[in-house]
């Protein structure tokens, strides 16, 4: 008995990877006979022959690195701004009084939209990268943390007061961990906008990263370093979902809703 | 056993309590002598919760005053606890965590001495909500009586339990009171309950205290007994203000 279940577990561990790996059994099949012409799809083999090259070059590893900086730096500074103003704002009438309607307005504006000035402002350097994504970040975490503050339990906070419990430790042991589930939401939902801009960014203005790889490939009609550089795409989107689940069934193993995830 | 001077003395003065235009309270004159457990009861909207969040200091009357211990009460009052209608416990922390809640670490023991006297210190380790409803009431009245309040105020925290639970709670915080000497203040709708429990009923009607009567039965109180049902009856007709000779429609049926 024990061994039926342990297959089990490994055919229902197997079967989400069926579809992928029968699309790109078919997709070898179609091109390397010629019916997709290699100019518009190449040849999966081709694609992990160019990311073999590109590794023993030592090339791919050096325009990862540049990427995953800008992305982390971004990240961290617009998602620091966008915490500290959403905890202010939340706690703070009188801040939210002040500031909401101005960060409300700039939200508006998609950050992409900014791109012809970054360009202007930074050049192509790096600061306009890591602005672009932290302009991005900012806002889905402000508006999370503010939500997830806005929406403590009236009933837990009346208690702590009752209980004790004074403005720091208040914040500390009831306000903050009510809005966590709140922020965490807005961190994930945050690491997906990350990656886009960067993309966006690397590839209209940039003289290294993944996006610029891809860019520089187009120019010499190399598709499957195109290629490559899409799938390292998805590939860094769904670890950084998997470290956000990961950071959810961390920090919210006190919830029911997280326990099995 | 505490001394009999654990509890705290509590005198309401006149106390007035408006929102906007609404008077909820016109002048509450109570007295609360230390270690005695008084129960207060109205129909819903009469102004009894209004009255226990003044006593607590988390609203401030619009006039009148509240003395415990013949010192005027401002802001929240330390000694003070409140059992709530709901448990209120911090999903995010551990039973033990919340019983230990505003204390400091080296009072860890006294957290879990109340645990133990609710007869949860088993699920010291457990998250809330794998607690049944009665469980967390019980871990909400260790938290209470944990940091040894002097008055304990209880918003109808028996209201959302079954029957058995509840009478099983009714015991534990008669037992628990008794054992600590503190003041007790029971807010419920449930006449029986206030009869079983306490020294005193006390009737809050339009705002105003309408009825105060002591409890002279000994204790533990048994239920089934004629008198005791009778009082339950008389009380119940005064709050439904019928005339005392007509028939007790909404009489419950005594358990």
């Amino acid at each position: 008995m024990k061994k039926s279940l342990f297959s089990d577990q490994v055919k229902k561990q197997l079967i989400p990877w069926l579809l992928p790996i029968l699309i790109l059994i078919i997709w070898q099949l179609l091109s390397s006979k010629g019916i997709l012409s290699t100019k518009i799809l190449p040849v999966p083999s081709d694609v992990v022959m160019a990311g073999v090259e590109l590794i023993r070059s030592g090339e791919l590893f050096q325009h990862l690195l540049i990427s995953f900086k800008r992305a982390i730096i971004g990240f961290l500074i617009g998602g620091s701004i966008g915490l500290f103003l959403g905890l202010i704002n939340g706690l703070f009438p009188i801040a939210d009084r002040i500031f909401d309607t101005t960060i409300q307005m700039v939200r508006n504006i998609p950050h992409l939209a900014m791109i012809p000035l970054v360009i202007l402002w930074f050049g192509i350097g790096e600061e306009a990268k890591v602005f672009l994504v932290a302009a991005g970040v900012l806002f889905p975490i402000y508006v999370n943390t503010l939500h997830g503050i806005r929406s403590v339990d009236q009933g837990l906070i009346e208690m702590g007061r009752v209980y004790g419990l004074r403005s720091w430790l208040l914040f500390w042991q009831v306000v903050l961990p009510g809005a966590l589930p709140s922020i965490l939401v807005g961190v994930r939902y945050a690491l997906g906008i990350m990656w886009l801009t960067l993309i966006v960014a690397e590839t209209i203005s940039a003289d290294s990263g993944i996006g610029y790889m891809a860019m520089n490939a187009r120019e010499f009609m190399q598709t499957d370093v195109v290629l490559l550089s899409i799938l390292l795409y998805a590939l860094f989107g769904k670890i950084a979902d998997s470290m956000a689940k990961w950071l959810e069934r961390k920090c919210l193993n006190w919830n029911p809703n997280y326990q099995n995830l | 056993m505490e001394s009999p001077t654990f509890g705290t003395h509590l005198q309401i003065n006149g106390v007035e309590k408006h929102f906007g235009n609404q008077q909820v309270l016109r002048g509450i004159d109570l007295e609360v002598q230390p270690g005695e457990f008084v129960a207060i009861i109205g129909r819903s909207g009469c102004g009894k919760s209004t009255l226990l969040r003044l006593i607590a200091g988390l609203d401030e009357p619009t006039a009148g005053e509240i003395k415990a211990n013949s010192e005027l009460m401002k802001g929240l009052n330390p000694e003070v606890r409140i059992m709530f209608q709901d448990a209120r416990l911090l999903p995010w922390k551990r039973v033990i965590q919340n019983v230990a809640i505003g204390m400091k670490k080296e009072d860890l023991p006294k957290a879990e001495l109340a645990l133990k006297q609710v007869g949860l210190i088993d699920r010291a380790k457990e998250w809330p909500h794998v607690l049944s409803g009665g469980q967390k009431q019980r871990v909400a009245l260790a938290r209470a009586l944990a940091s040894k309040p002097r008055l304990l105020l209880l918003d109808e925290p028996l209201g959302a339990l079954d029957a058995l639970t509840r009478i099983e709670m009714q015991r534990l915080i008669e037992r628990l009171w008794k054992e600590q000497g503190f003041t007790a203040l029971l807010i419920t709708h449930d006449v029986e309950e206030a009869v079983a429990m306490a020294d005193r009923v006390v009737l809050i009607e339009d705002g105003k205290i309408a009825m105060d009567t002591p409890i002279k039965f000994p204790r533990p109180r048994q239920r089934g007994n004629a008198a005791f049902a009778a009082l339950v009856e008389k009380i119940l007709r005064r709050v439904m203000g019928e005339e005392e000779n007509t028939p007790a429609v909404y009489a419950r049926q005594s358990t």
